[in-house]
């Protein structure tokens, strides 16, 4: 009630109005009532009216802070934080070396940046990712839906069908191997269209679509509150022709993970994001960074890099509150992101790779 | 998309007015704005304020479909979903052939049937449907004037024999492949710009562009300060607008590309493997 009149979120001529006729608190506002203030600074009524109903609102939004509340700030222990940390869910990435550096997977109310060079394996990651979110709680999954926004036009429907396709074959064997019931009933609702029919998909063709699109994500969100999982394959390409000017460029981007950050907490989803690499030329030589600059790099909270060492595809995790710098190799096969294969076995080249993960029945029934 | 205007956005005359006078005109320039510069030059308030970014981003924003809406579209068409190579053990690694809707990068070392490839899929592509081909023109640019449209006549007659069987097939083919022969990095990049109009009054179903590395090493010597930037501005713009016709068309594109060797950073400098010559930046 003592807040300033100059920090209320009224119109920049309506302000320099009030303060020049000396108005310095949002209760002397209230006190004054429409009719007297609209005397004061000769505007209409329903002007007043309207500055004073949003002055209440803001008052009231002041005072009756509730934690949890969109966009009000929270209150709460580390303790109680703790709690909530460890009941939350991950979302698998069906390569258990991935999941064991990342502590689980992929954390929801968090920002993960993939980085990598070209052909390494970002999108498959992230296509991966849009499927295993579906994954029923019984089997270990967050039961969301997933929210896919391409710039870059390398999503394709058909990898995502043969990994949708794998994944529900996995959950079909754990779920005889347990026989239970409700395992069971869950697979009723897990079937390839129901995975697809999930991934809502955005294509942005240039950054003034992709902010756009950002700006509309709360509401969309709102509406399907089922979201887990924000991909944003891609973040780098947009933004990196046609800017002249770089600090117009960091300034979006800021803006962008900013709002990221606030979509990821307040409806509990983790957000991804994928970025190119560029070459960083220094004295003597030239190294592979990831690219969009040194202040994006505090943009996202982990970040894990994938690059290559001969033929064999590694993953690092590069920043992480949590968990400590690791390098893990990782494997994609016909069914999507896999662990690597250990080195004694000789991979065939058809489509039948074995997976770690998968149980031994499932070699006979794949003939 | 960025550049509509922001009457057509649906916002108030009178606004559209307040914000041209600060040149803002288009929704690219308003939503490059932060919140506060907003409120500033619209003279608004906050939450008014929320409200005409979420109108000016609806204008803009893409449409939401969901990956099974995607698959229905690709699956009602099938056979439009590649241009098969017509080399069986090729077609069956990449599924189907080249697919259609998206690049497709050619690179090998010089000699190696790069251009040959390419005039080979420019036949293929005015094939009617029925013999595996895309019935449509074919535009075809080329920056290191290899072409040779006598080498083309030749390979059509020899594989298609019962097809061509008449000089007037063949001339029929002849014209409906068309030529640019473009020598810059600008020119390429405007030729690029205008296909737009020429894919829907040729019919056009395929764009090879051979090469975009010659054009480019020509002209963008890397050691040099400022061309990398260049560099990579010119291959992303391209590569951005190759990739919005292609979608847009559901054609196939195919660029070539050239070999270079990459130092590694071990002890002592070896050359060492071969990769392609371009920026990482075009072969995402």
């Amino acid at each position: 009630m003592q807040r300033e009149v100059g920090t209320l979120p009224l119109a920049p001529a309506l302000r320099a109005r009030l303060a020049a006729a000396g108005f310095q608190t949002a209760q002397e506002l209230l006190d004054t009532g429409p009719c007297g203030l609209s005397k004061e600074i000769g505007i209409s009524r329903e002007e007043a009216l309207e500055a004073l109903q949003v002055v209440r609102q803001e008052c009231h939004g002041d005072a009756a802070r509730t934690p949890g509340g969109s966009g009000a700030t929270r209150k709460c222990t580390a303790l109680e934080l703790l709690e909530e940390e460890q009941t939350q869910g991950f979302i698998i990435t069906f390569c258990s070396a991935l999941d064991n550096i990342l502590g689980g997977g992929v954390q929801l109310t968090k920002i993960t940046e993939i980085c990598g060079a070209p052909g390494v394996g970002k999108t498959q990651l992230c296509m991966q990712l849009a499927v295993d979110v579906q994954i029923p709680e019984c089997f270990g999954g967050v039961a969301g839906e997933a929210v896919f926004i391409d710039t870059e036009g390398s999503f394709m429907v058909d990898r995502v069908a043969d990994m949708a396709a794998a994944c529900v074959q996995h959950c079909h064997l754990i779920a005889e191997a347990q026989q239970e019931e409700d395992l069971r009933k869950a697979l009723e609702t897990f079937s390839l269209e129901n995975i697809l029919s999930h991934i809502y998909y955005f294509r942005c063709r240039d950054y003034t679509e992709l902010l756009a699109q950002v700006y509309l994500l709360p509401e969309f969100l709102s509406e399907h509150s089922k979201v887990r999982l924000v991909v944003i394959d891609g973040i780098a390409f947009p933004f990196r022709h046609d800017f002249e000017d770089l600090s117009l460029r960091t300034r979006l981007l800021n803006g962008l993970a900013q709002q990221l950050i606030i979509i990821a907490n307040d409806h509990k989803s983790a957000v991804v994001l994928t970025n190119q690499m560029t070459t960083r030329i220094g004295q003597s030589q030239s190294t592979l960074v990831p690219a969009l600059g040194e202040s994006w790099g505090h943009a996202a909270t982990v970040r894990l890099i994938f690059h290559w060492d001969n033929s064999q595809r590694l993953a690092t995790l590069y920043k992480s509150p949590s968990q400590k710098e690791s390098t893990i190799a990782y494997h994609i096969t016909s069914h999507g992101f896999r662990d690597a294969q250990p080195p004694a076995v000789t991979h065939s080249t058809e489509g039948t790779e074995l997976n770690p993960r998968k149980r031994p029945r499932t070699e006979e029934e794949k003939q | 998309m960025a550049a509509k205007k922001l009457r057509r956005a649906q916002l108030s005359q009178e606004m559209c007015e307040r914000l041209s006078r600060c040149q803002i005109t288009t929704c690219q320039d308003f939503l490059c704005l932060s919140l506060l510069e907003l409120m500033k030059v619209t003279g608004q308030s906050y939450y008014e304020v929320q409200k005409l970014l979420c109108k000016v981003s609806r204008a803009c924003a893409p449409k939401m479909q969901t990956a099974y809406e995607v698959k229905l579209r690709k699956s009602v068409n099938p056979s439009s979903a590649f241009l098969s190579t017509t080399l069986h053990s090729l077609d069956r690694v990449l599924h189907g052939g080249v697919p259609c809707g998206s690049l497709t990068e050619i690179t090998s070392p010089p000699g190696c049937g790069k251009t040959q490839f390419c005039i080979m899929l420019s036949v293929l592509a005015t094939l009617p449907v029925s013999m595996g081909g895309l019935d449509g023109a074919v535009i075809y640019i080329d920056t290191e004037s290899a072409f040779s449209a006598e080498r083309l006549i030749e390979i059509a007659a020899n594989r298609f024999p019962t097809y061509f069987d008449s000089d007037e097939k063949l001339l029929c083919m002849t014209r409906s492949i068309h030529l640019y022969r473009e020598l810059t990095c600008c020119c390429v990049l405007k030729r690029i710009m205008s296909l737009e109009e020429e894919i829907i009054s040729k019919k056009v179903k395929l764009i090879v562009i051979d090469s975009v590395a010659s054009v480019v090493r020509k002209e963008f010597d890397t050691k040099l300060q400022g061309n990398l930037a260049e560099r990579s501005n010119f291959l992303t713009r391209g590569a951005s607008v190759l990739k919005y016709l292609a979608e847009e068309f559901s054609i196939p594109v195919i660029l070539t590309n050239q070999i270079t060797t990459s130092l590694s950073s071990g002890p002592g400098i070896q050359a060492d493997l071969v990769s392609p010559a371009d920026d990482l930046s075009l072969s995402e």
